[in-house]
């Protein structure tokens, strides 16, 4: 199963619970019928939003900037070239 | 099953041998710095190695210095394995890892981004856990990206954000390239991964997931190309976005 179908599947099952509560089958208390399922669909959306920000924003936030591998390559790269030129690897 | 499959008993070598695969195109500064230091980092580590250079007609002459370091380090040690043309990656590393001798190969880039040092690291892990494949990441706690502005670091998280929530794959680093695999994973991997460019590094990982394939994974500091150019612009991230919604309706 495709991560799309997979997808698909999930959307559609919860799409036949929503409509299910929606016309009644599913028997619900009046202020959870009132109040909460005409904005679930939105709430759904906007939390999954926030969450993407969130992470994508938290992530960025601690992307390291490793200066201490840079400069240990620098160093490296200064003695790699001073031994290869000696062992006579042309160097630029 | 076939006849040979009979005479087949046992093809694991008594101890291991790692084969780098390094494609290299225009990379004659850089190519003998990251040959210098796989091969002191494998030789203190007491590992055995090779690294396969497969060049694809550098107009540079990153062949003479390859040839340069064959004299150095010796054939049994560099195999320079040169095409004719601009190929691409892809071909590169099948046609590396035709060549490669070893039961474990290291795919990594020759501009420094991959820093030798990590390998060790790598191999314990694999060992530890008999992972088929272990990946270099960028992203977890350890690891980092040196060089990057603020854009670059947007579009990074950005874009792998989107395959991660899409692909759910088995680790965290997707579009990275510095990583271990068994041979006869890559090869199937190789056999089933069509991708190219950006999104062929993204595919082999999806793939690793569908095939069962464990995973395992190392955080890695990686200092972005000093000497040349590294692409990242619009053209890319339209690739790169094709290529996550092609492996969400297919893989
Ligand atoms: N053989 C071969 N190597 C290539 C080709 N394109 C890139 N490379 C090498 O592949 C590695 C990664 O390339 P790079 O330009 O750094 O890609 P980036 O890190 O994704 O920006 C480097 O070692 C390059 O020299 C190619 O067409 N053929
Ligand atoms: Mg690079």
């Amino acid at each position: 199963m495709t991560r799309a179908t997979e997808a698909a599947t999930a959307g559609a099952i919860a799409l036949v619970i929503y409509i299910a509560a929606w016309i009644g089958v599913i028997p619900l208390p009046q202020t959870f019928y009132e109040q909460i399922l005409p904005v679930l669909p939105w709430w759904s959306l906007v939390s999954f939003g926030a969450y993407s920000l969130g992470s994508i924003g938290y992530h960025l936030m601690t992307f390291e900037d490793c200066p201490g591998a840079y400069q240990e390559l620098m160093g490296q790269i200064q003695e790699a070239k001073i031994e290869l030129s000696a062992k006579g690897v042309p160097i630029s | 099953m076939s006849a040979h499959s009979v005479l087949h008993i046992d093809d694991t070598p008594m101890t291991d041998k790692y084969s780098v695969l390094l494609p290299t195109y225009n990379e004659r500064e850089n190519l003998p710095i990251i040959v210098y230091l796989l091969e002191k980092t494998f030789s203190q580590a007491n590992i055995d190695w090779e690294i396969v250079i497969i060049d694809d007609a550098s107009p540079d002459g990153t062949q003479d210095v390859a040839r340069a370091l064959i004299n150095v380090y010796g054939e049994d040690k560099i195999l320079l394995r040169p095409r004719s043309g601009k190929l691409g990656l892809g071909t590169a590393y099948i046609y590396g890892m035709q060549h490669a001798t070893g039961n474990f190969i290291i795919i990594m880039d020759a501009d420094f981004s991959h820093h030798p040092k990590f390998i060790p690291q790598f191999i314990r892990l694999q060992k530890q856990h008999d992972y088929d494949i272990v990946s270099g990441t960028r992203y977890r706690p350890g690891g980092g990206v040196y060089g990057w502005d603020f854009r670059r670091k947007l579009v990074s998280r950005g874009a792998n954000f989107l395959a991660s929530t899409m692909l759910r794959p088995n680790a965290s680093d997707l579009t990275g390239s510095f990583r271990l695999y068994k041979k006869h994973v890559l090869a199937r991997l190789m056999e089933v991964t069509v991708s190219k460019g950006y999104v062929f590094q993204m595919e082999m990982i999806v793939r690793a997931r569908q095939l069962n394939f464990t995973v395992g994974e190392v955080p890695i500091t990686f200092v972005d190309r000093l000497y040349g150019e590294s692409k990242m612009g619009v053209s890319e991230i339209v690739q790169y976005a094709e290529g996550v919604w092609r492996l969400f309706v297919t893989v």
